[in-house]
C-alpha cells in the first residue's frame, strides 16, 4: 500500500477529528465547530450534499421502473439488505449492499449500513423518545451488565439542547417513564388510536399509555429552523429519499451544513478509517490513519482530540484494529470488554387486529409518525419471569379500496372510484430491551480482509431465553389489550428475524464506573486514553426500549462540550 | 441510458425485433428487451390484448393505450424468481391453446364478453400433479399475474396519475377523523 502523505503534517493537523458523519458524529462536529474548534470530519463513504444528492426525492411513482420493487437479481445477491423494510427502489442507493462490504456471521445477524455522508441519518425512522432513570437504573437494579455511570439528570439538559435544534414534535404526556421535552406541536392520533388510548387508561387503571410518538420533524416554529435552511415537514412520507425541505432531522440537512457555516469544519469523505494512532510516550491518541476509498492510498490526520462515531459496530472495528504494544487487543481495551456485551432491540413480534367501530370515519393527508407504547412491564418492580420489558409501536388505519374481482369496464370503474371501506386495521410491533452479555460479541476475523486491507468483522449475536419469554409476554399482553378494547380478528406473529434488522445494535464499548469492567467513563472518554471519545451506539451499557438516536445526539453534544472544557484546563 | 431503453430504441429502428442468432428459422424471434424471458412479438401482442380486456379503453384510455404489456413483461423479467418466470412463460405459451379448446377461436377473434369470460375462467383454473394440471396451474398463474400487473401498471401510470387521479407529492396535513360522507367525489366514468 502506498503511503502518500503528500501534504505537510501541519496541513493534516486539526484540533479535533470526528470519525463518522451520521447522527452522533455530525452532532459532535456541530458542537465542536460552534465552540470554535477546527474540526475534521472523516466519512468512509461518498459525499451526499443536502438538496443536491437526493436523486429520487421528487420522483413520481410511475417514474420508478419497478414501481418501487427491488429486482429479483439484486435481492438474490443481497439477502441481508433486502430484508430491510426501507430498502426499496427509491432509496436503494443509500444502503450498503451485502456484496459491497462482506462480513462474517458466526450467527445470523442482519447488519444494515449506510456508507455516505450523513450515514443512516438519511434513512432512520425519526422516532425520538427520551430515556428516564427507569432505563439508566436498569442494570444496577436488575443485576446485569454494569451500572451506568450517568443518570437522567446528567443528560436532561442535553436532550433539551438537541431536541430544540433538531426539531422534535410531540405532546407533553406527563408520563414518568418517558420524560417530556422541548416539543414542537405534536401530530394528533387518529380517531381509533385515541379510542384505544382511552380504553387502555380505563382497562389498566391509568398505568398503560399509548401516545403520539415524538418524532424529529419540524411541525411548527418554521422561523427558528430557517437559519438551518430547513422548513416545515410536508407530510410526504418519502423521508428515506432525503428531504428537500429538511423537514426531518438528518446530518445532511441540519448539523453538517450548520457546522460548515462556522468555517471550522473540514469534510473528508471517501476515507476508510484503518485505525486510531496511539503515541505510547504521550499516552494518548494523536491521530487517525485512513485508506482512501478510491485510490487505496493511506493518509494520516492528526488532532488533540478524537471522536469515534462510526456507528456501533464499526466503532468497535476501529478500536479493535487500533493495536499497539500498549494496547495489543485494541485501543483502550484494558478491561478486555471491547467488542463484548453487544445488544440490540428485539423487534420479532407484532399483533394486528380490526376494529368495527368509528365506521363513519377515515383519515386524510399524511403524517410522519404514529402511536407509541412506553414500556409498562417491570417498571416499578420486577413482576414477570423475564427481566426488563418492551415498548411498542401502534397505529390504526383505514383507506378506501376498490373491488378488483372482475375484469373489463366494471373493474376499470371500480379501480377509478375506490369506495370500499373495510374495517379499521390496527397493528403493533414490539421493541424489546435485550440484555447485554459477554457471549454476544463482535471481533476481527483472523484471515478475511476487506478491499482496503482492514480485517472483516465477525459478528456473533443471538437471542436468549429472556427474549423468548418477552416475545410471549408481548403477544399475550398486546392481544389482551386489543381484545379488551373490543378489537376483533386479533392475530399475532413472530417473524424470527435475525438480530440486527432492528438497526438498533448497541454496545461493545460500554460506559461504566470501573475501568476493569468497562471501556468508557461517564464523559464518554476511553478510561485509559482520555482524548478519545465514543458517543454512538457502541457506548451503550444497556439498551432499554426507546429508539436510541436521540440519546446518541445528547451524548455527542455533552461529550463535545466536555472535551472543549478539558482542553481549556 | 440503461440497457433496456437502448434495446427498445434499437427495436424501434429495426422494426420491433432484434435478431438473436439462431439456425432455427422456423421459430419466431425472441424479444431481447426481456432477456430472462423467451417472449415473442406475437406473445407480447397477445398479452397486450389480454391487458386490454382486463382494462379496456372507454371514456378514458385503457391498458393497451398505455402499453401496459411492456410493464408486465419488465416486472416478470426483473422482479420474478426464475421459477415464477418459467411458470408465467409456460402459462403464456399454453394460453392460446386453452382459449381455442375452451372457446373454439383465437383470443383475438372472440367478442369482448367471451374474452372477459375466458380470463375469468383462466384465473380460476386449478392445478394438480398431472401434466394437464401443471399446465392449468401455469395458465392460472399467468392470467392472475397479468391481471395484477395490468392493474398496477395502469393505476401507477403517468396518464392516470397526472390526468385522471393526480398524485400529490405533498398530501397535506393529517386529519385523523374525516367523515366518509364528506369525501364524496364526482364519479369517474371509465
Amino acid at each position: 500500500m502506498a503511503n502518500l502523505n503528500l501534504k505537510s503534517k501541519q496541513e493534516r493537523t486539526y484540533q479535533a477529528i470526528v470519525i463518522g458523519s451520521g447522527i452522533s458524529g455530525s452532532w459532535a462536529a456541530k458542537e465542536l465547530c460552534d465552540l470554535g474548534v477546527k474540526t475534521l470530519m472523516i466519512e468512509r463513504g461518498r459525499d451526499v450534499v443536502h438538496g443536491k444528492d437526493y436523486p429520487t426525492t421528487n420522483m413520481l411513482p410511475y417514474e420508478f421502473e419497478h414501481r418501487g420493487q427491488i429486482p429479483q437479481k439484486i435481492q438474490d445477491e443481497n439477502p441481508v439488505i433486502s430484508r430491510c423494510y426501507a430498502f426499496k427502489e427509491d432509496a436503494m442507493h443509500f444502503f450498503v449492499k451485502d456484496t459491497e462490504h462482506p462480513y462474517v456471521q458466526e450467527k445470523p445477524f442482519d447488519w444494515i449500513r449506510g456508507y455516505q455522508v450523513g450515514g443512516k441519518s438519511l434513512l432512520w425512522a425519526r422516532q425520538v423518545q427520551r430515556w428516564s432513570d427507569f432505563d439508566f437504573e436498569g442494570p444496577a437494579r436488575d443485576g446485569f451488565a454494569v451500572d451506568w455511570p450517568i443518570r437522567y439528570k446528567d443528560i436532561e439538559k442535553w436532550y433539551s439542547h438537541v431536541e430544540k435544534f433538531a426539531g422534535v414534535s410531540g405532546f407533553k404526556d406527563g408520563i414518568d417513564t418517558l420524560p417530556d421535552g422541548e416539543f414542537l406541536p405534536g401530530y394528533e392520533l387518529n380517531v381509533v388510536e385515541k379510542y384505544f388510548a382511552e380504553q387502555l387508561k380505563k382497562n389498566y387503571g391509568g398505568e398503560r399509555h399509548m401516545i403520539s410518538a415524538r418524532c424529529a420533524h419540524i411541525h411548527g416554529n418554521a422561523e427558528y429552523y430557517a437559519p438551518q435552511g430547513r422548513t416545515l415537514c410536508q407530510n410526504r412520507q418519502l423521508c428515506q429519499r432525503g428531504c428537500p425541505f429538511g423537514g426531518y432531522f438528518s446530518s445532511n440537512s441540519s448539523t453538517i451544513p450548520w457546522a460548515l457555516k462556522t468555517g471550522n469544519l473540514t469534510m473528508r469523505p471517501d476515507a476508510v478509517v484503518h485505525s486510531i494512532i496511539y503515541d505510547e510516550e504521550k499516552g494518548k491518541a494523536t491521530g487517525v490513519r485512513i485508506v482512501d476509498r478510491l485510490t487505496k492510498e493511506t493518509e494520516e490526520f492528526y488532532a488533540d482530540v478524537i471522536f469515534l462515531n462510526a456507528a456501533a459496530i464499526n466503532t468497535n472495528l476501529v478500536l479493535l484494529n487500533s493495536t499497539s504494544s500498549r494496547f495489543p487487543t485494541g485501543l483502550g481495551n484494558d478491561s478486555g470488554t471491547l467488542g463484548k456485551y453487544v445488544a440490540f432491540h428485539n423487534y420479532r413480534a407484532g399483533v394486528s387486529a380490526q376494529y368495527e367501530g368509528a365506521s363513519e370515519y377515515t383519515t386524510s393527508g399524511g403524517r410522519p409518525t404514529s402511536g407509541y407504547f412506553p414500556r409498562f412491564r417491570n417498571v416499578y418492580k420486577q413482576e414477570t419471569d423475564f427481566l426488563r420489558g418492551y415498548a411498542a409501536g401502534f397505529s390504526a388505519s383505514r383507506g378506501a379500496r376498490s373491488n378488483s374481482d372482475g375484469v373489463g369496464m366494471e373493474l376499470k370503474n371500480n379501480l377509478l372510484n375506490p369506495d370500499q371501506y373495510g374495517l379499521w386495521s390496527v397493528g403493533s410491533h414490539m421493541m424489546g430491551e435485550t440484555i447485554p452479555k459477554e457471549s454476544n460479541y463482535v471481533a476481527l476475523d483472523q484471515s478475511l480482509k476487506d478491499d482496503w486491507g482492514i480485517p472483516q468483522l465477525k459478528i456473533s449475536v443471538e437471542y436468549d431465553d429472556n427474549d423468548e419469554k418477552m416475545i410471549k409476554d408481548y403477544i399475550g399482553q398486546m392481544s389482551e389489550m386489543f381484545t379488551k378494547a373490543g378489537f376483533v380478528n386479533v392475530k399475532s406473529y413472530d417473524d424470527h428475524r435475525a438480530p440486527g434488522l432492528d438497526i438498533h445494535e448497541m454496545g461493545g464499548v460500554r460506559m461504566g464506573k470501573d475501568p476493569k469492567t468497562s471501556m468508557l467513563n461517564a464523559n464518554h472518554q476511553l478510561h485509559s486514553v482520555s482524548n478519545v471519545y465514543v458517543t454512538d451506539g457502541a457506548s451503550m451499557t444497556s439498551t432499554s426500549t426507546q429508539n436510541p438516536s436521540l440519546t446518541y445526539m445528547a451524548f455527542a453534544a455533552r461529550a463535545a462540550h466536555h472535551a472543549v472544557a478539558e482542553s481549556k484546563k | 441510458m440503461n440497457r433496456r431503453i437502448a434495446l427498445r430504441h434499437l427495436a424501434l429502428i429495426s422494426g420491433g425485433l432484434i435478431m438473436i442468432p439462431s439456425c432455427d428459422f422456423s421459430k419466431e424471434d425472441i424479444l431481447a428487451a426481456y432477456q430472462n424471458l423467451n417472449v415473442t412479438q406475437s406473445q407480447k401482442n397477445l398479452l397486450a390484448a389480454v391487458s386490454d380486456t382486463i382494462i379496456p379503453a372507454g371514456e378514458i384510455k385503457g391498458a393497451l393505450d398505455l402499453e401496459v404489456a411492456d410493464f408486465i413483461l419488465v416486472m416478470v423479467n426483473d422482479c420474478f424468481t426464475k421459477e415464477n418466470q418459467s411458470k408465467f412463460s409456460t402459462g403464456l405459451g399454453a394460453f392460446p391453446d386453452y382459449v381455442k379448446i375452451t372457446a373454439g377461436k383465437n383470443f383475438e377473434a372472440l367478442s369482448t364478453k367471451e374474452k372477459e369470460g375466458i380470463i375469468l375462467s383462466g384465473a380460476k383454473l386449478e392445478g394438480d400433479d398431472t401434466e394437464e394440471g401443471k399446465k392449468n396451474a401455469a395458465i392460472s398463474y399467468f392470467v392472475n399475474s397479468a391481471k395484477r400487473f395490468t392493474i398496477q401498471g395502469y393505476m401507477a401510470s403517468e396518464y392516470i396519475q397526472t390526468e385522471v387521479i393526480p398524485y400529490s407529492l405533498i398530501p397535506g396535513e393529517y386529519n385523523g377523523a374525516v367523515l366518509i360522507t364528506d369525501l364524496q367525489k364526482p364519479r369517474i366514468n371509465g
